[in-house]
């Protein structure tokens, strides 16, 4: 049986990443402390955490005590009463508070305090709006049952059934956006990307010093595809990026509880993100001409890329120009996939344009880097 | 046709451009089984060039090559595999050992798996680094890793060793080493195209050797029909003091010298017949005119057949 030459190339590639110590201490354990500190930093916890809603209202009164039962029942909000609309003004402003409601007393008209920019307090909008709905309802109900002639205690009964009769039908798929996960769950995926781009850019000295020291035109001349060598070094480089990306997840989901989502919809994206990693390295190993350089310019390069992205830091706190801009490099769109994937009920047909957009920057990357690498590697 | 069934190695009317510039210009030669030809030139004559086409690295604009019986052109795998090529440079990984890198080019080169780990061994031996097989490459010497790059190209037992500038940076006793496995490889019926910078070497081990020089092959034949170009004449270098024009008119009428130049302030190069019986002529010619202060004979050997035809010395 003759062996592949594509799978020597692989071999001898990924024994020779076996062998980088320095490099395997930034796939194996940098990953993990920046998702332990920064995970921490951000409120720990594996599940999106609650939103934090302040409420300026007064509880004696009856349509104010019903609105807030039903907020503080609400499993994504975190109720905190506030003494009055400055301190709840300022409470949102500060980013304290993902939004605000004040409920007048004797009225039905609520407002609603939250800064247009946060996708935090557009979370707790929609949060916010199912719970005074669910009010609304009652209310509007007990005038129906009245206006039929019902009276008051009859009218309370039989809202109180159909309430009851409600709470029979399962709601099996809700698009109640839950707001940015805090904690591991917000770190893990950001590491991920963040990590993965960066090693792999770091791991292209290796294919700089193969062009360096001939050993890629030496295997031009053997018996083999050139299309054959270069898929060897663009496939050692993919499974180096996929193997950091398994591996944040499995040991994120064993020691930090993370819950990565549909495993379809992650495996899309995740191996998109690999395929748009590899294209990196690969141009990166293209381009540059000593060893030492993509490991000076790649992680950088990958943190710059990793901030736009709302890898360090959510992409609502960033502003919506900063967010624009994120979204013209990979990160921010591998982010927006991965968080979506992380809401209960989501799958690979809920974040199909972030994996078409990755795949196109994929596509645009290995091929421009592939003829590049080819380029630079076609004399001796 | 005969000639492409015989040889080892055919190739004709080589040419390569880049732009306006010629590299590479009609280049064309014979390498029969078991005969070793060297390709001598200095820096930028397209030695390197000739080698990237004749490897299938580089395609040329016009020529072919045929190895063993296989086209380059039209069936490159073939002729590939009859190809082992030792580049200037250590072409090897250096984070694995010698043991793996040479597994590596089995496998590349496809050889079954069965046999991988004897053949191995068998060029383990061959190069004499059994012993340090399992240390990484960046542990050997110069002349080790020369030897393993080297012996990385005989794994898949090629009919055509193709070496470029192989001891470059050895010291003698790997120098005399590397040279001595080569001579048996050839006397084993193995042809060999080989590129040194050490006249020395190509005229040790070369039966036949071509003189390249601006792309094109300006001389070729045994080293004994290259000295025979330039006549059996001597060379003589002098270091002149005084009137250099006039002793340089005065020499060139002396009787038995062919050719007289000046090839510094004040030096005269003199090509003569029986140069060295000239000496006491060509002293007393100059005397009274320029004061003699040092004198060379060379005789006539391939350094001075290179330095006639290319106008340079090797290392120039």
């Amino acid at each position: 049986m003759r062996p592949h030459p594509v799978l020597a190339l692989v071999a001898a590639n990924l024994r020779r990443h076996s062998r980088d110590r320095v490099g395997l201490f930034f796939i194996v354990v940098m990953p993990f402390v920046s998702i332990v500190f920064v995970g921490m930093a951000l409120g720990g916890g594996a599940a999106a955490s609650r939103l934090p809603v302040g409420v300026v209202a007064q509880e004696s009164d009856p349509v104010a005590a019903a609105v807030l039962a039903e907020l503080r029942a609400h499993p994504d909000l975190e109720i905190t009463s506030v003494g009055g609309e400055e301190e709840l003004r300022a409470g949102v402003r500060g980013g304290a508070l993902a939004a605000g409601v004040v409920i007048p007393p004797g009225s039905t008209t609520f407002e609603l305090v939250m800064t247009q920019s946060s996708g935090s307090g557009m979370a707790a909008r929609s949060a916010v709006d199912v719970s005074v709905g669910r009010v609304a309802a009652v209310i509007e109900a007990t005038r129906a049952a009245t206006s039929a002639g019902a009276t008051p205690a009859q009218a309370a009964e039989l809202v109180r059934k159909a309430q009851a009769a409600s709470a029979d039908v399962e709601v099996v798929n809700s698009d109640t956006a839950s707001g940015t996960p805090r904690g591991f769950a917000y770190t893990a995926p950001a590491n991920l990307l963040l990590f993965t781009f960066i090693n792999s850019m770091a791991v292209a000295a290796a294919l700089v010093e193969s062009r360096r020291i001939g050993m890629l035109p030496r295997a031009f001349t053997a018996p083999v595809r050139r299309g054959a060598v270069l898929f060897g070094e663009a496939l050692s480089r993919f499974i180096v990026a996929a193997a950091q990306a398994v591996l944040i997840m499995v040991v994120s989901s064993l020691l930090f509880g993370v819950s990565w989502g549909e495993p379809f919809g992650v495996a899309a994206v995740v191996g998109v993100f690999a395929l748009v990693a590899t294209g990196a390295a690969i141009l990166m190993g293209s381009l540059v001409r000593s060893s030492a350089q993509p490991s000076a310019i790649g992680p950088p390069l990958g943190i710059v890329l990793g901030m736009l992205g709302g890898c360090l830091w959510p992409a609502e706190a960033a502003g919506q120009t900063l967010t624009a801009i994120g979204h013209l490099f990979p990160h921010a769109w591998g982010m927006d996939a991965l968080l979506t994937l992380s809401r209960p009920g989501t799958g690979l047909g809920d974040v199909l344009p972030e994996v078409a957009v990755l795949g196109l920057m994929a596509a645009v990357l290995l091929s421009l880097s592939l003829v590049l690498f080819s380029r630079r590697t076609r004399t001796l | 046709m005969t000639d492409t069934l015989i040889n080892t190695l055919t190739c004709e009317n080589l040419s390569k451009s880049y732009g306006g510039v010629v590299a590479v210009r009609d280049v064309g030669f014979t390498i029969a089984p078991g005969e070793a030809y060297g390709l001598l030139g200095p820096n930028g004559a397209g030695k390197t060039t000739t080698i990237s086409m004749l490897v299938g690295l580089l395609k040329p604009d016009t020529g072919t090559v045929v190895v063993g019986g296989a086209d380059l052109a039209t069936d490159p795998m073939a002729a590939k595999a009859k190809i082992g090529y030792v580049p200037q440079e250590i072409a090897l990984y250096p984070d694995l050992t010698g043991r793996e890198n040479l597994r590596f080019f089995c496998r590349l080169f496809g050889l079954p798996r069965r046999e991988v780990r004897g053949r191995v061994e068998e060029v383990l031996d061959l190069v004499g680094l059994a012993d340090r097989a399992d240390a990484k490459l960046d542990t050997y010497s110069g002349g080790m890793k020369r030897r393993i790059n080297i012996g990385a190209a005989l794994l898949h037992r090629p009919e055509l060793l193709i070496l470029d500038e192989p001891t470059v940076g050895v010291d003698p006793q790997s120098r005399k080493s590397i040279l001595d496995g080569l001579e048996r490889l050839v006397a084993d019926g193995m042809a060999l195209l080989y590129t040194s910078h050490y006249m020395e070497e190509v005229e040790r081990i070369c039966h036949r050797i071509a003189i390249v020089d601006h792309g094109s092959v300006v001389a070729e034949g045994t080293r004994h029909e290259l000295v025979e170009l330039v006549g059996g004449a001597d060379r003589i270098e002098l270091t002149l003091d005084g009137d250099v024009e006039t002793a340089l008119a005065k020499l060139r009428g002396l009787g038995g010298v062919t050719e007289a130049v000046r090839t510094t302030a004040g030096s005269v190069r003199l090509i003569a017949e029986g140069g060295r019986y000239l000496l006491p002529a060509v002293i007393s010619t100059v005397d009274g005119i320029a004061a003699v202060t040092a004198v060379e004979v060379v005789e006539p050997d391939l350094e001075a057949t290179f330095l006639h035809l290319t106008g340079s010395t090797l290392r120039d």
